[in-house]
């Protein structure tokens, strides 16, 4: 099921542009140009997120956050064109998911929000796939060919970890943090232990991987897989 | 302008030296005016009367009444202390004086009454004012203090003008700086406000020029037509964004809000983000960081990426496709350099960021460097930049 979008933006030519991505990317979208139209759908709309402009003609977006959290306790995403460090930090203070600045990419606003849908809505709760290997996340457990290849704890974490950000690169540094509570100095070797035994078991190929992928200096990449 | 300001500062304050110079001795004149009585008074030498008063061998001539005060009197005392001629003279003076007596009113008063005392060949001459009308004091000095009373004075005065001059220079300073002040917030408002309204019509033309940009049914022409767009939609969105920043660094308006980073999780998660976020696509990059720990900085982080980002940026401009992009840190002495190189940039051989502004104020070319420079500056850093082949550019920041 498609997830719903809801955008309170006083601007109608970019409230359409919007619009137009989200429909595109598989999103349900319905939209409001003021607080008071805002009020008056939100409830029937019923999203699953909001993207939410600070300044608003009959008030502002950070009053309405909290009526809108009143109604109903969704992530809100700020799209905003005030880039001051305080009406971020106030944003993100007040429980925002994020805070986006525009301009913006179309992609780079896709990206943010499935993230924070992901985060929210747990999608890694169910079951996932890449290549001849399937994960279930409820029960953490990975299956090869049908058969349960069992993974430690940490190995589990840094697969979740990697497939969270699959297609980027995670650095060894937000690994370590990932696996021992904190950025730590000098975990880098065991991590690479770690990798090592995680590739033995979801590499067809271990010395030649074609999805946990190393990348010099910074950190690893878990590639997008096209069956998922 | 702010030549200008010093300029008419110095001015304010030296004429306010000369104005307290001038009202001074005028004072001191027109006290002298005042306390003046045309020489009859307390001031007329005691010589002048002993000169008119004459002894011609029988009884005292007093020639000298011009001189003398109607409330004033004389009596000349002879060598045994008896009075042998008066003027005037108030009758609870007495007659006869001992030397005890005598020691006693010339360096202060005879029954309250201030006088003066002359010396003369026949006796002593004194001469009496009203009670209460003059104020005596005997004065004995060290003479090597005597001769130190100018300096003191001199260095007192120069003391009391250097203060008062201090406090002028500092009342001027602050109206100048609060005058200043005024104008930095004006003018960072009017470019926030600026900056504010593009920012939303930016966004439907960097969205739209990228949703034609993968149009699988437009030609390639027309997609690279809108490639161009949306790329320099974003040249226009990140000078926007850097000018906002610069103006607020410029104005000291932008808080730091400093943390303490390890330079190599620093510097891996910017590299990670720059190619993630498809900056370096067509570029090789490369991080290169020593394999002995560095110290950890204190700085703010959002600033400091910044930074990076516009040097990172900066390569990509200065770069051909399939170019070298290097991303680094290392230590020298009391700093840690995060350095950026890559491309070519040998039109000069300049060593300190490309002046931001125009002289009529319109923003220059190299805004982003200059950002840097003011990023590193606010951290108590620098900036290096080499020219040539590759290009590279250096931010200086001091150790926690």
């Amino acid at each position: 099921m498609a997830y719903r979008i809801f955008i309170v933006d006083d601007e109608p030519a970019l409230q359409n542009m919007v619009k137009e991505i989200l429909t595109q990317a598989g999103y349900e979208v319905d939209a409001a140009l003021s607080c008071a139209q805002a009020m008056e759908r939100f409830p029937t709309a019923a999203p699953d997120a909001v993207l939410l402009d600070v300044m608003l003609p009959d008030g502002d977006g950070f009053s309405l956050f909290g009526k809108l959290r009143e109604i109903r306790d969704v992530p809100v995403l700020f799209l905003s064109a005030r880039d001051e460090d305080e009406a971020r930090l106030r944003g993100l203070g007040l429980g925002a998911d994020d805070y986006i600045t525009k301009p913006f990419l179309p992609q780079e606003l896709l990206l943010r929000l499935r993230a924070v849908l992901r985060r929210v809505y747990r999608e890694t709760s169910g079951l996932s796939s890449l290549a001849d290997v399937k994960i279930d996340w409820g029960k953490s457990t990975i299956y090869r060919n049908g058969s349960e290849v069992s993974l430690t704890a940490k190995e589990f974490a840094l697969l979740k970890k990697l497939w969270e950000a699959r297609g980027n690169i995670v650095t060894i540094d937000a690994l370590c943090a990932a696996l021992w509570d904190g950025p730590l100095v000098g975990y880098e070797n065991t991590l690479m232990v770690h990798i090592r035994r995680l590739r033995e078991k979801i590499e067809a190929d271990p010395s030649h991987p074609k999805f946990l992928l190393t990348v010099r200096g910074l950190g690893y990449r878990l590639k997008r897989e096209e069956r998922q | 302008m702010k030549l200008q300001a010093l300029r008419k500062g110095a001015m304010l304050v030296t004429v306010s030296a000369l104005m307290i110079f001038v009202i001074t001795m005028l004072g001191w004149f027109a006290f002298g005016c005042y306390i003046s009585d045309g020489g009859r008074g307390w001031n007329v030498p005691i010589r002048e009367y002993s000169k008119a008063l004459t002894w011609d061998g029988t009884t005292y001539t007093f020639t000298g009444e011009n001189l003398l005060e109607k409330d004033r009197w004389m009596m000349l005392l002879n060598p045994q202390g008896r009075v042998v001629w008066s003027l005037r003279k108030p009758e609870d003076v007495p007659e006869q004086y001992t030397l005890t007596d005598v020691a006693s009113f010339t360096r202060w008063y005879l029954e309250d009454y201030p006088v003066r005392c002359w010396v003369r060949p026949d006796g002593l001459l004194v001469v009496g004012s009203p009670k209460g009308s003059v104020w005596k004091h005997d004065i004995a000095m060290n003479t090597q203090d005597l001769l130190q009373a100018p300096l003191w004075f001199a260095g007192i005065f120069l003391l009391a003008l250097g203060s008062v001059l201090g406090l002028a220079w500092l009342t001027v300073g602050n109206w100048f700086r609060q005058d200043q002040q005024v104008r930095d917030a004006a003018r960072s408002n009017w470019i926030n406000g600026v900056s504010h309204d593009i920012r939303t019509p930016l966004s439907v033309v960097m969205g739209y020029a990228a949703q034609l940009e993968d149009a699988p049914d437009l030609s390639p022409l027309h997609r690279q037509q809108a490639s161009a767009i949306r790329a320099q939609s974003q040249v226009i969105r990140d000078l926007v964004n850097d000018l906002n920043l610069t103006m607020r660094l410029d104005c000291e308006m932008q808080a730091l809000r400093k943390e303490t980073l390890r330079p190599e999780a620093f510097l891996r998660q910017i590299g990670a983000d720059f190619l993630n976020g498809g900056m370096g696509s067509g570029f090789n990059f490369e991080i290169d960081l020593p394999e002995i720990p560095l110290p950890e900085m204190n700085a703010d982080p959002f600033l400091l990426r910044r930074a990076i980002n516009n040097l990172l940026t900066n390569c990509v401009r200065h770069n051909s496709p399939g170019g070298l992009i290097r991303l680094g840190a290392k230590t020298a002495g009391k700093w840690i350099v995060l350095w950026v190189e890559g491309g070519t940039l040998d039109d000069s051989t300049e060593t300190h960021a490309p002046q931001f502004l125009e002289p009529d104020g319109g923003a220059a070319h190299g805004t982003g460097l200059r950002l840097v420079t003011q990023i590193a500056a606010a951290h108590g850093g620098k900036t290096e930049f080499h020219s040539g082949t590759p290009y590279r550019c250096e931010l200086w920041m001091p150790q926690k």
